[in-house]
């Protein structure tokens, strides 16, 4: 059975339409990229799928795992096992780290009929996490994204990710504005999580972070469809040519 | 009701009360200013949204038996009862606002926390003052806490309790913080349906230390007036609060900060919740004097507005006659950061949970100065208990 089932999804955000008929079926196992010009709805489609208010959905299905996932508020979303990591990762003043995922591991854990953590075991599977993206032990402490470089922040949403265990998990555009070293570092840290029960929808824009986080499939989205699907070859094909082929064969079709 | 009869029902009330001889000539004093003034409306600038007035103009009568102070065993500390004429409005507050003018016209004898010079107390003191007021019952307290030079004390302070709504309790305290000594006060307001009216004066011996915090989590009327004076080179003083103000509560809220030595520091933030109809009132004042140079002033007041009907009032103001100082001073009032919602609600927390992490993370920053583990940990359960109310 498919993970994620994506019918004819459509979305609009302040009376725009963005979203416009989107299908897609994850396996458990896959990674898929999604990749398109700049407001073709790959961010709409991310902030959808986890439940983001501010969008508007006005037509389709999503099937997460046998529910219905547009019937789910965002935190059920979040403990059926669905992850977002965000594009802008939001600072919050005054709120730890660690008092932040004590509170989401416990509603998580929770949810999935497992035994809470003490605090000791906390701390020490918080550790293991961190390792995993380099981070420093005392970012643990300091409010959550607060003064964080732009590197340390997309780690962090890694980090989350691995804390949360999640089924599917959504990149979106955790590639932007890294330098090499913390490219390489999230990638590697995604790659450490990757099973064959999960799996991983990226959203970018460039092909770079492809070389790190190999697809098994990628899909170009163009004015709210996907308008062609391949496998890594298509990625290198966007790298060379750009979208404009694609914006022009549409054109002419 | 005019102003002539709200001045009747003054000397009513003040007629009313048995005070100690010994007050005689101070109070003559009190009463002249008191019949000069009368109680005042939302036409002074002070009382712009807060209308107490109408407590008396609803008709007060004083009780002397209620309301009193109740304190914890400190060892090494001295706590009296005093009549003492030379004691009261040392500070020189009786001449200079009606509630705290009305306050010495009619209260017993006062609490009096003395640290003598040189005492530095471990344990800290806890003060209790259950508001039990019936209709129409109006009752005035007073506290004098006196560090000597050299001294430090930590003190609780509880207002608990329900009060009548028509219920006035008037508390003065009286602060005198001596040279080196260090002060840690806390106040907590949570009196249910009740009416407090309350005034601290303080003032601050060079080298000092005094550290406010006023934690207020229910009341029908709460209105606090903070007047600190720094009289000695080298104070540092904070003076926090926090307000958390639901259905048809005002909660208000007036400091003022004289600075008038060099090298002293004030910090003031305060901060609030509103939801429901209430209505939250912050006025700060700091001033600068012109002898006070290399003052280090500052100052925020940041609320969130939980409904559309709660209604924030903030003035900071700042008055500066020196030209050497670093003073700031600012004051937000907004909504809930609805971004920050949906990243924790994003990570499984759900939408009362998320709500209440931030909120409480608003809180910490005034809760933070308070050192009393313990404590803190009460007002943080309070607080939460306080969110679901506001929440329903």
């Amino acid at each position: 059975m498919s993970l994620l089932t994506i019918k004819d999804l459509k979305a609009r955000v302040e009376e725009k339409d963005i979203l416009k008929g989107f299908n897609l079926t994850v396996n458990p196992g896959e990674v898929h990229a999604i990749m398109g010009p700049n407001g073709s709805g790959k961010s709409t489609l991310a902030s959808v799928l986890a439940g983001n208010e501010s969008y508007e959905v006005t037509g389709g299905e999503v099937d997460f795992n046998g529910k219905d996932l547009l019937d789910m508020a965002p935190e059920e979303r979040a403990r059926e096992g669905l992850f977002l990591a965000f594009q802008y990762p939001v600072e919050i003043p005054g709120v730890s780290n660690v008092n932040f995922m004590k509170n989401a591991v416990a509603e998580v854990r929770k949810h999935r009929g497992l035994e809470q953590l003490d605090a000791k075991d906390f701390l020490a599977f918080m550790r293991e996490k961190q390792q995993l993206v380099e981070l420093s032990g005392n970012l643990a402490g300091r409010s959550v994204n607060e003064g964080f470089s732009g590197g340390e922040k997309k780690r962090n949403e890694i980090f989350q990710m691995a804390m949360l265990d999640p089924k599917l998990a959504i990149l979106d555009e955790t590639d932007s504005g890294l330098d090499i070293d913390a490219l390489r570092i999230v990638a590697s840290g995604v790659n450490k999580l990757r099973t064959k029960n999960n799996a991983f929808i990226v959203i970018t824009h460039y092909q770079r972070l492809l070389d790190y986080i190999v697809p098994d499939f990628v899909h170009v989205l163009y004015n709210g469809k996907i308008v062609r699907s391949g496998t890594k070859e298509l990625a290198l094909e966007l790298e060379e040519k750009g979208y404009d082929w694609i914006k022009e064969e549409l054109a002419e079709a | 009701m005019s102003e002539a009869m709200t001045r009747s029902i003054l000397s009513d009330l003040v007629a009313g009360a048995k005070s100690p001889a010994t007050y005689k000539v101070i109070r003559s004093e009190v009463e002249g200013f008191l019949a000069e003034n009368g109680i005042p409306s939302k036409k002074h600038e002070d009382w712009k949204y807060t209308n107490i007035k109408r407590l008396f103009d609803n008709g007060l009568h004083f009780v002397s038996d209620k309301c009193a102070i109740s304190n914890s065993k400190v060892s090494g500390l001295e706590i009296t009862w005093s009549d003492d004429e030379n004691l009261i409005g040392s500070s020189g507050i009786h001449s200079k606002e009606v509630h705290a003018a009305l306050n010495t016209a009619l209260f017993g004898k006062a609490m009096v926390v003395r640290v003598k010079k040189g005492t530095h107390l471990e344990e800290e003191l806890v003060l209790n003052q259950v508001v039990d007021l019936l209709e129409n019952e109006f009752s005035a307290t007073r506290l004098f806490i006196v560090l000597e030079e050299n001294s430090s004390l930590k003190c609780q302070y509880h207002f608990s309790g329900s009060g009548a709504e028509s219920s006035l309790l008037n508390h003065t305290t009286e602060v005198l913080v001596g040279k080196n000594a260090r002060l840690e006060l806390n106040f907590v307001q949570e009196v249910g349906t009740g009416n407090l009216m309350t005034t601290t004066e303080v003032s601050c011996e060079r080298d000092s230390n005094f550290t406010t915090n006023c934690i207020q989590l229910s009341g029908k009327l709460l209105r606090n007036n903070l007047n600190i004076r720094l009289r000695g080179e080298n104070v540092e003083t904070h003076l926090n609060g926090f307000y958390m103000i639901n259905s048809n509560e005002l909660f208000d809220n007036h400091t003022h900060v004289d600075h008038l030595e060099p090298h002293c520091e004030s910090n003031e933030i305060y901060r609030g919740i509103l939801a429901g109809n209430s209505t939250g009132v912050f006025n700060g004042k700091v001033f600068v004097h012109r002898d006070a140079q290399k003052t280090n002033g500052y100052q925020s007041n940041n609320n969130i507005l939980l409904s559309d009907d709660a209604t924030m009032n903030s003035k900071p103001e700042l008055e500066i006659y020196a030209d050497d100082v670093r003073c700031s001073h600012g004051s937000t009032t907004g909504q809930l950061d609805e971004e920050a919602v949906f990243y924790l609600r994003a990570r499984g927390l759900d939408e009362f949970g998320a709500t209440a992490l931030l909120l409480t993370a608003f809180a910490s920053e005034v809760l933070n100065a308070i050192t009393n583990e313990e404590l803190r940990s009460i007002l943080e359960e309070k607080i939460q208990a306080k969110l679901k109310e506001m929440r329903a």
